[in-house]
């Protein structure tokens, strides 16, 4: 029955054009970098694994943003649209509507990794990144992507609106893309090196770093990286569950 | 006749308003049953919590021999137009009840779509986007969908809100065939003269509790208001004038 759902969610998202307008939008971004690191001045000065690394990070965000945005309203859309009720009157069951929505979103992500597809080809063209490079995008990529939408649909089910949803995720979101931008110099303290450990986005920009610069490809060397990512994924998955039985103890309609 | 519905001491309360009170009932299988009360009555709560969308704090239900809190086998043997009314306004009318069909795994469902457009008289706008439709081909469209599972128990509330005069007719006949051939109805409605003419007993609650229920000659004997409409029992037991 989760079938059902994802497709209905991807008609939604082909025949509203919200879906063709985010791939887009990633498209516009990805050109826009890859153009800068050919004609900006200092940037076209970069090692070119420096620019796949530039690029993975870009993919992998631009990635993160727009799952982030649209999971958002994916679930919380049938409760202020009101489509909710009729849908639970089905034989649904709750697990089969938070994996088709889930899969519709994964679905987005495998979307603008396709299209970036073509700028990951240019930018690794003559070295002997390419498969590592596609590689651990798609995997650290698609590993934060599951995290991240676990959490908004946990959240969507706890709020049931999409404006509030919208609003934690972006800052919850920031809050931890913001950190792993510093600059190695400020995260020298215990803390902050503590924090850079069990950050999600610190991993994947650490394995990266690690993949593309450090040219340690394989997932040995990456575990580390890897590991907490998918201890990410398995505590947004029990909060999702836990959302999950919230939701079914408010019932389908609150203050109905 | 055998209980096809049993409530026993329903209660459902948000914060300190009680929406239901204590209520309980019965309804027989093939019956058409009225339920009737004013606006905030707790008509909705009573039908979401028989049908499984929202919990009840106390109270027992039995529904086709399925007890609260196992209400999920029910699905399968109701349909329901509920308060809420939302639709995937990008989709056609057509798309709408296959994705329906397929959620309850309907076999040949085309066949099965076609047969319900004509019952709702909505064939001719069967491949429209439901964003185009009226509220009156809207309430239509939830009618059908509500049939997609060929339901043993239909519950409805205000199934007739927002339909011209011949509109309602169709409905009101249709519902009329469907208790013919056995399905019992619960229907919940402020057109009193729907009622009347439909319903073989009504139940009249208010504030969430239960008022009074019977057959309409049963009503007007307690109330002691014989030979009276069903709206002026109505009015005399809710002390509501707006109907």
């Amino acid at each position: 029955m989760f079938r059902n759902i994802w497709l209905k969610e991807l008609k939604e998202q082909l025949y509203t054009w919200k879906g063709t307008l985010w791939l887009v939008i990633s498209s516009l971004t990805f050109s826009l970098i890859s153009y800068l690191l050919l004609t900006d001045k200092e940037l076209s000065l970069l090692d070119q694994t420096e620019m796949m690394w530039m690029l993975a990070k870009v993919i992998i965000s631009i990635g993160l943003l727009i799952v982030s945005i649209d999971a958002s309203s994916i679930i919380s859309n049938e409760f202020e649209k009101e489509t909710a009720e009729s849908l639970f009157l089905s034989p649904i069951k709750m697990k089969d509507f938070v994996s088709g929505k889930l899969l519709a979103s994964l679905t987005l992500w495998l979307l603008i990794f396709i299209v970036s597809i073509p700028y990951i080809l240019v930018t690794s063209a003559g070295t002997k990144l390419f498969f590592p490079f596609f590689y651990y995008v798609f995997l650290l990529g698609s590993l934060g992507v599951f995290g991240f939408i676990m959490l908004i649909f946990a959240i969507s089910l706890l709020f049931r609106s999409s404006k509030n949803t919208l609003t934690t995720s972006l800052v919850v979101l920031l809050a931890l893309f913001i950190p792993s931008l510093f600059s190695t110099t400020l995260k020298n303290n215990s803390f902050a090196l503590a924090l850079g450990k069990v950050n999600p986005v610190d991993n994947i920009f650490s394995s990266l770093d690690n993949v593309l610069v450090d040219y340690q490809t394989s997932l040995f060397h990456n575990g580390q990286f890897i590991l907490p990512l998918a201890l990410f994924c398995l505590i947004t998955l029990m909060f999702l569950v836990y959302a999950t039985k919230r939701f079914k103890q408010a019932g389908v309609v609150k203050n109905g | 006749m055998k209980t096809i519905i049993s409530i026993n001491n329903l209660t459902k309360s948000y914060g300190s308003i009680k929406a239901v009170d204590s209520l309980s009932l019965e309804i027989a299988q093939g019956e058409f049953f009225g339920f009737l009360g004013p606006n905030g009555a707790g008509k909705t709560t009573t039908i979401r919590m028989l049908t499984g969308i929202i919990e009840p704090d106390n109270g027992e239900i039995a529904i086709a021999g399925n007890a609260y809190p196992n209400l999920k086998p029910i699905l399968h043997l109701i349909g329901v137009v509920p308060e809420s009314r939302g639709f995937y306004e990008w989709m056609t009318a057509k798309e709408y009840l296959l994705f329906f069909a397929q959620l309850y795994s309907i076999s040949n469902p085309h066949k099965k779509i076609d047969e319900l457009f004509g019952k709702v008289n909505l064939s001719e706008r069967k491949n429209s986007a439901i964003a185009t439709f009226s509220r009156g081909m809207k309430q239509r469209l939830t009618l059908a969908r509500a049939l997609i599972n060929n339901p043993k128990i239909l519950f409805l509330d205000e199934p007739t809100l927002g339909l011209d005069p011949q509109a309602q007719e169709e409905i009101q006949n249709l519902l009329k065939q469907l208790n013919q051939n056995g399905v019992t109805i619960f229907l919940s409605s402020h057109q009193l003269n729907e009622v009347s003419n439909l319903c073989s007993r009504v139940a009249i609650v208010n504030k969430g509790r239960m008022v009074v229920q019977g057959t309409i000659a049963e009503l007007q004997k307690k109330t002691n208001l014989e030979g009276s409409t069903l709206k002026d029992i109505f009015l005399a037991l809710t002390n509501n004038n707006h109907v």
